[in-house]
């Protein structure tokens, strides 16, 4: 049992980093298109508000929850690979 | 000092290239002639040794391991792997059937006059000076020496995955280069130049003081 915990542990510590890393890129892009929407449709009054807006809807979002395939792809591939090797 | 970077160059992806080759799985299609277990004394060459069955003790300093003695159809050599569970840990084949591979290993045991061939998937080498084995991870039976062995697609994947890595390290690496190291080297020999010139022309004015202090 202990094999499997220091694998979940440190399967769980790299996973975060490189969900926290994406989580962070993919709102820094979602920012900069709603900056160019914004700029392209000459759209007038508060743009920062506009932006703020468009991000609020982006965190309830689908697109944002699918970056928790970070975990859950790894841990389906391990599944996958368990069977194949052990029952297959 | 060229000779030294491509040294440095060469080894590093020479190691890269064997890690791959150990790791990654390989296929042979052979004729299993016996499978036999024997007590193993783990020495110099342990890193080579997988890990004990899943859920036995981990502090054992030996432990039987199953052989597989077989014969390659491909050379006619002989190839003995070793049958080991990896289990959670490195390599990721996660394999924990060992005792079943070795009953569906011992199940198509044959002899060279009536042979029974079959494909055998493993990662790891064979050599003699460190006393190591590949590690068997499946055990398939098939018709003939001429068998398909199949297209290696996990071995493309990993591959071209890593491959795609290497380059997109590789483009950053260059452009942060030519932005930031290359100015600051010129910049050096630019300074590093001209403090030379400072030198030399100094030189030049005491040489010329103390010539005037020679017979003429």
């Amino acid at each position: 049992m202990f094999a499997l915990a220091r694998l979940l542990f440190l399967g769980f510590i790299v996973l975060s980093v490189i969900y926290v890393c994406l989580s962070f890129y993919s709102r820094a892009v979602r920012r900069d298109k709603l900056r160019s929407e914004w700029d392209q449709d000459g759209m007038t009054g508060d743009r920062d508000a506009f932006v703020q807006q468009g991000l609020d809807d982006y965190d309830g979002s689908l697109r944002r929850k699918l970056i928790l395939g970070v975990y859950v792809i790894p841990f389906v591939l391990m599944c996958v690979v368990i069977y194949l090797t052990n029952f297959a | 000092m060229r000779y030294i970077k491509w040294l440095f160059i060469v080894s590093f992806w020479v190691l890269v290239a064997s890690f791959f080759h150990y790791t990654l799985p390989q296929k042979d299609i052979v004729r299993i002639t016996d499978t036999y277990e024997k007590r193993i004394d783990f020495g110099e060459n342990s890193i080579f040794w997988a890990s004990a069955d899943t859920g036995n003790s981990v502090t054992a300093l030996n432990r039987d391991v199953f052989f597989i003695q077989s014969r390659q159809t491909s050379n006619n050599r002989v190839m003995v792997y070793r049958n080991e569970d990896t289990g959670w840990g490195w390599p990721p084949y996660l394999k924990f059937d060992t005792t079943n591979l070795q009953a569906e290993a011992a199940d198509v045991k044959s002899t060279a006059a009536e042979p029974q061939y079959a494909i055998i998937k493993h990662y790891g080498w064979r050599n003699e000076f460190m006393s190591i084995f590949p590690n068997a991870i499946s055990v398939k039976p098939v018709d003939g020496p001429d068998a398909s062995k199949g297209i290696p697609f996990l071995n493309i994947i990993i591959l071209s995955l890593f491959a795609m890595v290497v380059y997109f390290i590789w483009v950053r690496w260059r452009r942060f280069r030519m932005a930031r190291i290359d100015p600051a080297i010129e910049e050096m020999q630019d300074n590093w130049d001209a403090a030379g010139d400072a030198v030399n022309d100094r030189r030049g004015r005491v040489r010329r003081w103390l010539s005037t202090w020679r017979a003429k």
